[in-house]
């Protein structure tokens, strides 16, 4: 779903992001969990493809949404509220995962996987097929999370955006706060890298 | 298979990282989870440099115009730079021992006798114009000393 057809059913069913907005700065807190309720799923996604850890995903939402709850007074409307936050989570999760990249070489072997890679949370496939497709998804899911985080952490936003989330590059332009020429060619380039590592899956 | 099946099957493949979602039961809870971090980091305060450090790296968070931040850091470096070694290089040069100059609170006295050099007293009057002033000393070297007085940067 677009970004424009999410606003429209914001729209249908109640105030907009920014009466929301106003309201939290008057003092009604009632309306930032409103908000927090129309950007949890999202920005979850988001920032949980840029790090493929699930525990991590948490921890970060939460300080993604209390930074925003924080800052909203100095929100100036200068852009949407869908697009600040965005960008907000993209800051923070790059930060983590300079963190984390710096940290890896102190790494206790508990959080690596038998590869020497960072473990991934996965959903458990079982939980939705039969067994002998589940240990193919899983493979796949792997190798899949492992292109994933081969690429820089600007090709895998726009393909978390653009591919998974499947917002437009006019959109993921403006939370990057790139043109939409960048994104579309990180985009390209990202595709190809994701094809020549996946290549075997893709022809199956 | 040519190449734009391929980017099809990759697309399709992508789609399959939506399915890796905590389930409805994690959003349901997370506003109340929510509310009780926010409780927490309400009793943990942020130190002064992470505080720095979102003005500067995140200034649309902290409602800072991006260019205007780093025009304006550059400005104040500028001004810290020019402040610190502009009046000892042009100044000092110029004064003959045991002299006082000034320029918008800039005060510098120069002496090639004494190694430990203090600025007189009655000279930094004679430099503010009158008594009472109260000086900041801010550098101090075996030939010179330079002190700034707020009543005079005007």
């Amino acid at each position: 779903m677009s970004a424009d057809a999410i606003k429209e059913l914001d729209l249908e069913n109640g105030p907009t992001d920014e009466e929301l907005v106003a309201e939290t700065v008057k003092g009604n807190l009632a309306s930032y969990d409103e908000l927090i309720r129309r950007f949890q799923s999202r920005l979850y996604g988001v920032i949980y493809h840029l790090t493929s850890n699930h525990e991590d995903t948490n921890d970060m939402l939460m300080e993604v949404f209390d930074k925003a709850y924080r800052s909203l007074p100095t929100f100036r409307g200068q852009s949407s509220f869908y697009t600040w936050i965005y960008r907000i989570a993209i800051n923070r999760t790059f930060n983590f995962l300079e963190k984390r990249k710096r940290r890896q070489g102190s790494m206790s072997l508990n959080e690596l996987d038998e590869d020497g890679l960072p473990k991934l949370d996965l959903p458990d496939p079982s939980a939705r097929n039969s067994p002998s497709k589940s240990s193919m998804l899983n493979e796949l899911q792997n190798k899949l999370n492992e292109s994933m985080l081969n690429l820089s952490k600007e090709h895998r936003t726009v393909v978390t955006l653009y591919d998974i989330q499947g917002l437009a590059h006019a959109e993921i332009a403006k939370i990057m706060g790139s043109t939409e020429g960048t994104v579309r060619s990180r985009l390209h380039y990202a595709h190809k890298q994701l094809q020549k590592s996946l290549g075997i899956y893709l022809r199956r | 298979m040519n190449q734009k099946d391929d980017f099809t099957q990759l697309q399709k493949l992508l789609q399959l990282k939506r399915l890796e979602t905590p389930g409805q039961e994690y959003f349901d809870r997370f506003v109340d989870a929510f509310h009780q971090y926010q409780r927490q980091e309400i009793l943990r305060e942020e130190p002064w440099y992470a505080k720095l450090a979102e003005v500067l790296f995140e200034p649309w968070v902290a409602g800072v115009p991006r260019l205007a931040t780093v025009a304006a850091s550059a400005a104040c470096l500028m001004a810290g730079v020019a402040f610190f070694l502009g009046p000892i290089g042009a100044g000092s040069a110029q004064l003959a021992d045991g002299k006082v100059a000034h320029a918008r609170g800039i005060i510098v006295a120069s002496s090639q006798n004494d190694d430990s050099i203090q600025i007189q007293p009655e000279l930094i009057e004679t430099a503010a114009g009158g008594e009472g002033t109260q000086l900041r000393s801010l550098y101090v070297n075996g030939h010179g000393a330079v002190a700034y007085d707020s009543r005079l940067a005007f």
